[in-house]
């Protein structure tokens, strides 16, 4: 008899178990390709463990999505007010073709990455595409759209790229109430477990502790639920959207989660040096596409992963009427820029926009190819959520409830990189002219 | 508009709204910039779609964080039940008393939006907001119809609350027709 149920094992969850269905989607050509684009780009450089793919991170984001759907649709655990505004939740084949419907698209979230994941998409794609939108023309492509079809029940490619893209990114696409919520479980800010199982393999492979939380306890907690009711005026008055939440037993582990982000967000993902990288790898796709973007076309979008690039790499570094040859030069050899400035509170006091003037004025002073800019913002809005209360009625605001939340600082990085050759001439040069390129001007009246 | 005049009207906004009693929550804040985009056609050039509680700007959303960063912009806590708020830092008063002319340029608009909802609470604002952008993708559809489609979208808005949405919002349009 043939198997219908495939056990995986990994690292982070141990086991990730799937059915025939999806193991179609595994073995699928899109798939497959992830297994040779790695997660976190060239971080391997700086943390030598961060080698691993976007395969098993799909599959680890498939394994906590369904973990997700099964604790906050259960009936026992649902509100009679949010069964009355999602009603698939009382239904059971509903439930079944939706749980599907989430593990396909957590599946599937990544597959439209460019080699070397999110290196400079918009200077790489053709106007008009990203990622998002190569993923989602990949779900519905004939190859995946024929396991959609021949999936029992059938499943609905364009509900698969809605909760795999989510609102922000499916934007020609309307999202009912409840397939905005069903998005929130792979994408959302607060407890998306995209977010969720990426802190944890970063951090378990880049061998920093950083990254970890108790995702076991997180989950278990998490609830959908309306939002908290503020007064106003004399009156209550919110809107009856719910979203996911936690129960108020789970508050801890959300702070551990959103601690575990800014961490690595600071240690690991904006490291200078792994941000400079991204640059010069960057620099060096440029050059080595020439006059051409990267193909949008499926087959050709297929055929090329990191190991193509990483070929070309270090051919180009070895040869130096290669195109991209002193971008190459500077990766393989390791001979990166270096820094000249770093955002800093004493300077965004006198001008939050430092570093761009920092920039202009270096590369006036010493041209354009010795000069790099870089920078990074924290997305997303103020960390809220609900929190169900300890009575299991009334529903809170997690900004309220939680010590710790308001108090998580914002992620936000800028660095002026200058090539090693210049950089202790441009160091004297700044500091000697810093107060005047960073003084802001007054916008002139007419 | 440049990043930096975008950062003037979002706190300009803000200021307006806080002068007319608004609680200045995030959502206060992204329903007014959406009016303040759409009814005031002031080209902040944020991307809005329909999302929770109505228009919704991911950009936006990112920038009041970037704004925070920055501190143009703080959070205000307030003790139960009342709800987080945001508040112009001294640092986003300095900026905007650096950019005189753009001040000058959006100020009706600005007041015109704080003045009308400033006052409002989240539900209203949703409704309001999303049959704002309901008649925004069917202009000439009668306000039952209108209403209607807002129902079907936020299925926790009844009919007759969005009803008197869509003709607050009819009202408004004319209103601010000499502005615009």
């Amino acid at each position: 008899m043939a198997k219908t149920s495939h056990e995986i094992r990994d690292p982070i969850h141990v086991f990730i178990r799937l059915d025939s269905q999806e193991r179609k989607v595994l073995d699928s050509r899109p798939f497959q390709r992830l297994r040779y684009i790695h997660q976190l780009a060239l971080t391997y450089l700086l943390y030598p463990g961060a080698t691993h793919r976007r395969f098993e991170h799909s599959l680890g984001v498939m394994e906590l999505a369904s973990r997700v759907f099964d604790i906050v649709t259960d009936p026992a655990k649902v509100s009679d007010a949010v069964k009355e505004l999602f009603p698939p939740i009382n239904s059971e084949d509903e439930r079944r073709y939706w749980r599907r419907v989430l593990r396909m698209a957590a599946l599937c979230h990544d597959i439209g990455h460019l080699p070397f994941s999110h290196a400079a998409e918009e200077e790489l794609f053709p106007p008009g595409w990203d990622h998002e939108r190569m993923t989602m023309e990949l779900i519905q492509s004939d190859e995946m759209k024929e396991i959609w079809e021949n999936a029992r029940p059938p499943l609905s490619s364009e509900d698969i790229v809605k909760l795999a893209l989510g609102p922000k990114k499916a934007k020609e696409l309307q999202f009912d109430d409840w397939e905005t919520m069903l998005s929130e479980i792979i994408v959302g800010d607060s407890f998306g477990v995209d977010r969720m199982d990426y802190l944890l393999r970063d951090s378990y492979h880049a061998g920093v502790a950083y990254g970890r939380f108790d995702h076991h306890r997180l989950i278990d907690t998490l609830r959908i639920l309306p939002p908290p009711l503020y007064p106003y005026g004399n009156q209550l008055d919110n809107s009856k959207e719910p979203s996911l939440g936690v129960e108020k037993g789970g508050i801890h582990s959300a702070e551990a989660l959103l601690l575990a982000r800014y961490f690595m967000f600071t240690q690991v993902y904006c490291h200078h040096v792994r941000r400079i990288y991204d640059i010069h790898l960057k620099d060096f796709l440029i050059d080595w596409l020439g006059e051409t973007k990267y193909p949008t076309d499926i087959d050709a979008f297929l055929k090329l992963t990191d190991n193509e690039i990483t070929s070309d790499l270090r051919d180009a570094c070895l040869d130096a009427e290669r195109p991209g040859h002193i971008h190459a030069d500077r990766i393989i050899n390791r001979k990166h820029f270096k820094l000249l400035y770093t955002r800093n509170p004493t300077d965004f006091k006198i001008n939050s926009d430092a570093a761009n003037l920092v920039k202009e004025a270096a590369v006036k002073e010493y041209g354009e190819d010795k000069v790099r800019l870089d920078g990074y913002s924290k997305k997303g809005g103020i960390t809220d959520f609900p929190v169900l209360s300890d009575d299991g009625k009334t529903v809170l605001s997690a900004l309220q409830e939680s010590q710790v939340l308001a108090k998580i600082p914002s992620v936000v990085v800028n660095y002026v990189f200058v090539d090693p050759n210049i950089r202790d001439e441009a160091l004297r040069w700044f500091n000697k002219g810093k107060a005047q390129i960073i003084t802001p001007q007054k916008e002139e009246q007419k | 508009m440049k990043r930096s005049q975008q950062r003037v009207v979002i706190l300009q906004l803000i200021m307006a709204l806080k002068e007319n009693n608004s609680w200045c929550g995030e959502t206060h804040i992204q329903k007014a910039a959406y009016c303040l985009q759409e009814l005031m056609k002031v080209d902040t050039d944020f991307d809005f779609i329909l999302y929770k509680h109505g228009p919704y700007s991911f950009d936006l959303c990112d920038e009041l964080a970037a704004m925070r960063a920055d501190e143009l912009l703080a959070i205000k806590l307030n003790t139960f039940p009342y709800g987080p708020s945001l508040r112009v830092a001294n640092l986003g008063k300095e900026m905007v008393e650096r950019f005189p002319k753009t001040i000058c340029q959006y100020k009706d608009r600005v007041d015109f939006i704080a003045r009308k909802i400033g006052a409002k609470g989240v539900a209203q604002l949703e409704r309001l907001a999303t049959a704002l952008y309901v008649t925004s993708k069917s202009e000439h559809d009668t306000v039952d119809e209108r209403a209607k489609r807002i129902h079907d979208l936020k299925p926790h808005v009844s009919f007759d609350n969005a009803q008197i949405a869509v003709e607050e919002i009819d009202a408004m349009k004319r209103e601010s027709a000499n502005i615009v």
